[in-house]
């Protein structure tokens, strides 16, 4: 009994090895390898709405060919599932989902569980080590905002030497001190010495912003969407002239994947330009925010991020 | 007493009569208790409503939503039932190396229930899910595309796998000491009888140790659902994933939190009930 031992595990082995046959000849890359299948597999959190939300008591897609851990195109719902919808159906296969955390998509290594993030995925640097990016296909942009009574600021530059807050680690910050780098964009600072105030979130710089014109704050530099939806809600405030930069938000794909990536990253890069330049990403940008948060990301770039 | 018991006419034996009175009597005073138990309960649990009412929470979208956090139970319960199928398996192997007198067993078995009890058990299922398949890439890279497709597990096996080691680390000691209580005196009844060692666990040893053990691997499948929670990251549609998710669409934290709270609990009452009639069905033998 003892001698057997070994060799019952060596079997064991050779039968596990055996019981998994080598698949037919490999589709050449991921692409191709997506439209044999007849699905585009993207990944997403609904844990951000409205990128991102879950639908209740929603029935799956009748005859879908996604399997049963995946999720059909009308058990979730937002900005990033309906471009995802929009991808996949230009590319001519059917959208299937999976919901892994959020920091399990960024941390790359896939392990060809799905085939691309359509995530609002902010483009940057170490990002881009794990990731290739597609072209982006809307952007977060970051503004500064003043108090309703304030007349004396009349563009960004006023600001220098101002107190102005923001969400601590945030691009704001790397902004403010000068040292943000945004992966194919260029912007000038324009806002020279400033008195930080660095606060736990945007919303608590921009309460503190809302007690009155320079009580304790003069200006706040936030995402748009964040200053415009605390204006919704009634804070006197006012966006101060455009915004000062822009976050690119694009679709990833995994540089370990099993199959090379890029042909697949090349052309979803393509539909969106194509939805761009058709006017479906504003039409939906316009749907889910209220503004046009796209037309800044059909300007970006690519090329520029050197990826291949 | 045989005559007794073939004719069951109280009036002929005045001590069955007795007897029977003593039974309906202690039956009587342990109803009593029960209900004095449950009234307690009954009151805790409005105090309990009545705090939970003070949080703001709105109960109509408790009732709307709670449908599709429910949805949920059958995936919890699935993980944590097949999880507990394999972990017990683990735990008997664990056991059997622990208590091996061979040293390469003992080796393997300690080293296991060590690294596993050491390390919390997100970690591993984030290992599991995110590192082991990166293994497989590089085995892949050695020649074995076999072991790579084999080391990629999806979702819910990854959560199955991460459960089922970490609850089998915790129960080999269970089953350890459910094999230890088994009388020396039946390892020597069973050599008198020129069993072999295999025949003795088999046939004698793991027939009453299964008797010990039982009941805490009840335990074990109770504190298991509650820990299957941390499969929801990732991404696997069970209770807490549903809830969570659901919780941060519509900006109702409390109320989902409430519902897969409930849910879990009504969850575990019923496995104790199971749990308490199993219990009572192994008694069985030893009753007289």
């Amino acid at each position: 009994m003892k001698r057997l031992s070994p060799v019952l595990i060596v079997l064991i082995f050779a039968l596990l090895i055996a019981a998994c046959r080598p698949a037919a000849t490999p589709p050449p890359d991921k692409l191709a390898e997506v439209l044999a299948r007849g699905t585009l597999i993207v990944s997403t959190d609904p844990a951000y709405p409205p990128q991102s939300e879950l639908v209740e008591g929603a029935q799956r897609v009748p005859n879908t060919k996604c399997t049963s851990d995946q999720r059909t195109a009308t058990e979730l719902a937002g900005f990033d599932i309906e471009v995802s919808k929009e991808v996949a159906r230009r590319l001519g296969v059917e959208v299937c989902f999976v919901t892994p955390n959020w920091d399990l998509i960024v941390a790359g290594g896939w392990a060809d569980r799905w085939d691309i993030s359509i995530g609002s995925m902010t483009i940057t640097p170490a990002r881009m080590e794990k990731l290739y990016f597609s072209q982006p296909y809307y952007t977060t942009p970051a503004a500064f905002f003043v108090h309703k009574d304030n007349t004396t600021f009349q563009k960004p530059a006023d600001l220098s030497g101002k107190r102005i807050g923001f969400g601590a680690a945030t691009t704001y910050e790397y902004y403010l001190e000068g040292i943000l780098e945004i992966p194919g964009e260029k912007f000038e600072v324009v806002v020279k010495d400033p008195i930080l105030r660095p606060y736990d979130t945007d919303l608590f710089a921009l309460q503190d912003l809302a007690l009155g014109d320079g009580v304790r704050l003069d200006a706040v530099l936030t995402a748009q969407p964040t200053g415009a939806s605390a204006i919704a809600d009634g804070l006197p405030i006012k966006q101060l002239g455009d915004p000062v930069f822009f976050e690119y938000l694009a679709a990833a794909v995994d540089k370990a994947a099993g199959k090379d990536p890029v042909p697949l990253i090349k052309k979803v890069s393509e539909i969106i330009q194509q939805m761009h330049a058709d006017g479906t990403l504003v039409k939906l940008s316009q749907q889910f925010y209220g503004l046009d948060l796209a037309s800044p990301a059909a300007k970006f770039d690519l090329s520029a991020l050197k990826q291949w | 007493m045989e005559v007794a018991c073939s004719q069951p006419s109280s009036q002929l034996d005045p001590d069955l009569a007795v007897g029977l009175a003593l039974v309906r009597k202690a039956r009587r005073t342990r109803l009593i208790e029960t209900l004095k138990v449950g009234t307690v309960w009954i009151a805790l649990l409005i105090l309990l409503t009545l705090g939970l009412l003070q949080l703001r929470f709105d109960p109509q979208y408790v009732f709307k939503h709670a449908g599709f956090v429910l949805q949920g139970a059958w995936t919890t319960i699935w993980v944590s039932v097949v999880s507990i199928l394999i972990a017990s398996v683990l735990a008997l192997f664990g056991a059997l190396g622990r208590l091996s007198r061979n040293p390469i067993a003992q080796g393997i078995s300690s080293f296991y229930i060590s690294v596993i009890r050491g390390t919390p058990l997100l970690i591993q299922i984030y290992l599991i899910y995110h590192g082991l398949p990166q293994l497989g890439q590089q085995l892949k890279a050695l020649g074995y595309p076999e072991l790579a497709r084999l080391l990629t597990l999806d979702a819910f096996q990854a959560g199955v796998l991460a459960l089922s080691l970490n609850y089998g680390a915790y129960m080999t000691e269970i089953f350890r000491a459910g094999l230890q209580a088994v009388g020396h005196g039946q390892y020597e009844a069973a050599a008198a009888l020129g069993m072999t060692r295999w025949q003795t666990l088999r046939h004698v040893i793991l027939p009453q140790a299964i008797r010990i053990i039982i009941p805490d691997v009840g335990n074990q499948f109770i504190a298991m659902q509650k820990d299957s929670a941390l499969v929801s990251v990732m991404g696997v549609w069970e209770i807490t994933f549903r809830a969570n998710r659901l919780a941060r669409k519509d900006a109702k934290f409390v109320e989902m939190l409430l519902v897969a709270a409930a849910l879990y609990w009504i969850l575990t009452v019923v496995s104790s009930w199971l749990q308490s009639r199993l219990e009572k069905r192994m008694a069985h033998a030893y009753e007289r």
